[in-house]
């Protein structure tokens, strides 16, 4: 995996939160996903899904508790990404 | 119709075409034996029985390919060897032993192994929030300590969380994963048989990290719950088979979906709640592929599937197989069922399958249900009686404001539901009162909980479920929930639980923190709000414990929250100086605006 990939990544998931966030904020790298943006259990799946797909990646379940910022989770799937 | 069974079969073998266990084969659905219909004295002569057959537990991944494959007999083999490793510990039978349950063949062999080995399991949750590590370790480590375990296993995703709750609690013997437990000498005692008085399991019911409740039944109220349920519920006969993405740390998972298709000696296909949760139709295609004919959801679950489904999904499903779907879990509204089989005629389901129930994990699972194949039946009643005289009148004229409710059915066999009004005096057929049960699948109490058990449990052995509801013709209706839960998109959020979070910020002092949850009548969602007395005055300073307290919502439960920070002696106070929730709402609704949504149906706290 190169930057490039790194990037991909990241643009992705700032694209799709600000579509998922009922605010009109910024999103970046250091966004807090839980405090900043309001997203429900469901539009989070949904964006679980979307990387899931698009990346090709299994997310599991018990690594999402240590993520809070957007930087975190772009971190942790080009982490699994990597891996696999 | 057999042309479209085979193509949907297909991607199970293929999927399997670059692996050595290709050959791995789901459990069949026809049996070997003769059925018996959970007529057991203990969970372990249940599992003696089915595993002389050759059905059994199926898993599939989130891609719908089979993973692993448990047939009871398997199941009972492997059990007893881990019964021989807990065995080692020397413990005291009754001793409990916790073990987070992730939907997988693991979890099950241990908790068949505690009970041949005369121990009490517990499932314990996996994490599912976003930023939830720390508060998800506090909420183990208050199910440990409130249930005094010795043992605690986990997977290998899971372990650590689990090593990191057992810090500082003195009755843990041994931590560790089912490998691990494999790998410990084995100790050869002849295997006791359980007495049905004995403990089957605790169930905890709340993720308090200060005051869980772990809910305490008996081999016997089992057993006399699984009977109701197989027999009188669905009928159960050979070549049913269900499939469930129901966790199996819930009652309805746990003793639904994992237990009764046992005592009857069927298979199960199973897909992991989150698998489920991200990609729901693949629940509905191993019903389809497999001939599933019992499967069970919480609306929630069925909402997730009308939404998701597109065209071509519904061209590749027949769920004309499905004869029991059953609902359950939370307050059930019919234009959710209504929704789900529209979108799904066309792919076979019949909404006669509907089969509407009520219970909950004091009464072990099931309290009533519906007549199996007639489908969903609800009443319309008028809203102004309701309001006025707390009465379910059927509604007389058209143009009126109306409600409706699902019907839930009768009780079980040797269950009784009655309504009782606020000095426990017994109401008549259509009033709306507290739903009190009694019957042989009843708690004994919740463990090592004294204070919450004698508030739940009444004279003479009544259960207070903390429901709303009324009776017509010996059918239970629920009009609402008690007001210290909470239902958000499916899950079950004790109040309590959310005003402990709050009180446990240095700026808010205890009894100054109100929860509760706000329906809105148009879309069915509910909010949470949490109204905070605060005596704070610089703006930072307010805006920064409002965000705080919404990331530990979230964390701890998953779910938004709406915070209001009022003035110190706005929130209304019992004449004990206790909340009421109930009223802090209603104060809440007004300030807001939100008058239309004053609803009748909330009662006062148990």
């Amino acid at each position: 995996m190169s930057e490039s990939n790194y990037d991909e990544i990241m643009k992705l998931l700032c694209d799709r939160l600000s579509g998922l966030s009922n605010s009109s904020i910024q999103i970046t790298p250091e966004t807090n996903i839980i405090s900043q943006l309001s997203i429900d259990s469901i539009k989070l799946l949904n964006l679980i899904m979307e990387i899931e797909d698009t990346f090709d990646v299994s997310i599991p379940i018990n690594a999402l508790t240590d993520v809070q910022t957007v930087r975190e989770l772009a971190d942790l799937v080009y982490k699994i990404k990597s891996a696999s | 119709m057999s042309s479209t069974i085979t193509k949907l079969n297909a991607p199970l073998t293929q999927a399997f075409d670059f692996q050595p266990s290709s050959e791995l084969q789901f459990t069949p659905t026809f049996n070997t034996l003769t059925q018996r219909l959970a007529d057991f004295d203990t969970l372990t002569s249940a599992l003696e029985y089915a595993a002389d057959g050759v059905t059994g537990y199926n898993f599939y991944d989130a891609r719908g390919n089979l993973r692993s494959v448990l047939p009871y007999s398997e199941l009972r083999d492997n059990a007893r060897t881990l019964a021989q490793r807990l065995y080692s510990f020397d413990l005291p039978r009754g001793s409990r032993v916790a073990i987070i349950a992730d939907t997988s063949a693991e979890f099950v062999e241990l908790f068949f192994a505690c009970r041949y080995a005369g121990l009490v399991p517990f499932a314990m949750p996996i994490p599912v929030n976003l930023g939830s590590h720390a508060i998800y370790v506090q909420q183990l480590k208050g199910m440990l300590e409130s249930s005094q375990a010795s043992i605690a296993l986990a997977n290998i995703d899971y372990v650590n969380f689990l090593q990191e709750a057992v810090e500082g609690v003195e009755s843990i013997r041994w931590v560790g994963t089912p490998g691990k437990l494999g790998e410990l000498p084995p100790v050869y005692l002849e295997l006791q048989f359980n007495h049905p008085d004995e403990i089957a399991y605790l169930q905890f019911t709340s993720g308090s990290t200060r005051t869980p409740r772990g809910v305490v039944i008996t081999e016997r109220a089992l057993m006399c719950n699984l009977q109701g349920i197989v027999r009188n519920g669905l009928e159960i006969r050979p070549g049913d088979r269900s499939a469930s993405w129901l966790p199996f740390y819930h009652d309805m998972g746990l003793v639904g979906l994992v237990l009764a298709p046992m005592v009857t000696q069927l298979s199960v296909d199973y897909l992991a709640t989150r698998d489920f949760a991200i990609r729901p139709l693949q629940w509905l295609r191993l019903i389809s592929r497999n001939r599933c004919t019992v499967a069970f959801s919480q609306p929630f679950g069925l909402k997730l599937c009308t939404l998701r489904a597109r065209e071509t999904d519904l061209k590749e499903l027949d769920l004309s197989c499905w004869r029991a779907a059953g609902i359950g879990a939370e307050m059930i509204r019919p234009e959710t069922l209504r929704n789900f089989a529209e979108k799904f005629a066309s792919a076979g389901f019949d909404e006669s399958a509907f089969l509407p129930c009520y219970g909950l994990a004091e009464s072990t699972l099931a309290v009533t249900f519906s007549r199996i194949g007639t489908g969903c039946k609800s009443i319309q009643v008028d809203s102004k009686t309701l309001i006025d005289k707390k009465m379910a009148a059927r509604l007389q004229a058209n143009g009126r404001k109306q409600n409706e409710f699902v019907n839930c059915g009768r009780p079980l066999p040797g269950h009784t539901v009655k309504i009782v009004d606020e000095d426990g005096e017994q109401l008549s057929e259509m009033m709306v009162g507290s739903v009190l049960v009694h019957g042989d699948s009843l708690m004994t109490g919740y463990y090592n909980n004294p204070e919450e058990t004698s508030r739940a449990l009444k004279s003479g052995n009544w259960l207070d479920t903390g429901d709303i509801g009324f009776l017509l013709g010996g059918d239970l209706f629920i009009t609402g929930r008690r007001t210290d839960v909470i239902i958000v998109n499916g899950r079950n959020i004790r109040a309590q639980d959310i005003e402990e979070l709050a009180e446990q910020q240095p700026e808010v002092r205890s009894r100054e923190a109100s929860a509760f949850g706000v329906d809105n009548s148009e879309d069915g969602t509910t909010t949470i709000v949490l109204v905070i007395e605060c005596r704070l005055t610089s703006v930072t300073e307010r805006q920064s414990l409002t965000i705080r307290l919404q990331q530990l919502v979230y964390m701890a439960f998953g779910v938004n929250c709406v915070v209001e920070l009022v003035p110190p002696h706005t929130l209304p106070r019992t004449s004990s100086g206790k909340l009421s929730r109930f009223a802090a709402k209603q104060g809440y609704i007004q300030r807001t605006n939100l008058t239309g949504q004053l609803f009748f149906v909330e009662s006062g706290d148990r």
